[in-house]
């Protein structure tokens, strides 16, 4: 199963509803279908090319703003305030 | 996220759950706020009047369910009631076209077939977080709560006050429209985004 999987010679080049599968494999890659979902992504990923190449741009890009994207960080004195804020109405 | 007060916390329950549940999501807080006003006054404003309702509010908070939800959503809510209207919003994009625009199966597949996962792999920081600033705040909004901030689509729409079927689809337009702007950094990278080498 694994092997086919790598093989893009038995998948279909193209995909009949291609809005619907990718947002579907959208939903799967969010972790939104539970265990049904990777059972439909392992049948998608062997069946359909444009599936294939859609699921793994879509982890590629997940990745990307998982790990490269620049995080501010908080200004020091923006805890303070908050607090001293707080305690002027408690 | 119910607006009726249970019951009254105590003083000391007041410090307990301000202290422990809802300052340890400051720093994603802050970053949201960030990411919608691109300024760091008006993210601090926006943060710290976030915190001051819902301190205010704390009484209609359920010890026990999600605070980080809760409190995006406050501050989701005082960016479009207050900030949005005073901010000076650069060229605003009309929404609903580009939402039509990208509804259409033809710039799904377009999309995928242009850009390359392996060029992805090879961007920085800097183009990934450009991309995702250039989008309108209604499609960033969906993306860092989603990827930044790991929520789930219940949780979003909630946060968002939608159905979930529109966090979804509006995620996948939202996606399409950044997939867009990679691709223009990809071909300026020099990466043949049209045919594989």
């Amino acid at each position: 199963m694994d092997k086919k999987e790598e093989s893009a010679g038995e998948r279909k080049l193209q995909c009949s509803d291609v809005s619907k599968c990718f947002e579907l494999l959208e939903s799967i890659l969010d972790g939104e279908m539970g265990d049904p979902g990777k059972e439909v992504l392992k049948e998608k990923l062997a069946k359909c090319q444009p599936c294939f190449e859609h699921y793994h741009l879509e982890q590629a890009i997940r990745d990307l703003l998982k790990t490269k994207c620049s995080k501010q960080a908080v200004p020091g004195e923006l805890v303070d305030s908050i607090r001293t804020k707080i305690s002027d109405i408690k | 996220m119910s607006e009726v007060q249970r019951r009254k916390y105590s003083q000391e329950e007041k410090n307990s759950i301000f202290d422990g549940e809802f300052m340890p999501h400051i720093d994603s807080m802050y970053n949201f706020a960030y990411r919608l006003t691109f300024d760091e006054d008006d993210a601090k404003d926006l943060v710290q009047d976030t915190y001051l309702k819902a301190y205010r509010f704390i009484n209609s908070f359920e010890q026990g369910t999600n605070a980080k939800a809760w409190l995006f959503r406050i501050l989701k809510n005082s960016f479009i009631n207050e900030y949005r209207k005073k901010s000076k919003q650069p060229a605003k994009v009309d929404y609903q076209e580009v939402e039509t625009y990208y509804n259409s199966d033809d710039v799904d597949f377009r999309g995928t077939t242009d850009l390359r996962a392996e060029s992805v792999k090879d961007m920085i920081g800097d183009e990934i977080s450009n991309a995702l600033n250039s989008l309108a705040v209604d499609f960033r909004t969906v993306i860092i709560l989603c990827d930044l901030e790991g929520f789930t689509y219940e949780e979003m729409a909630k946060i968002l006050d939608i159905p979930i079927g529109t966090v979804r689809s509006r995620l996948h337009r939202a996606r399409n429209l950044l997939k867009e702007k990679l691709k223009g950094y990809a071909q300026h990278m020099g990466y043949n985004t049209d045919e594989e080498e």
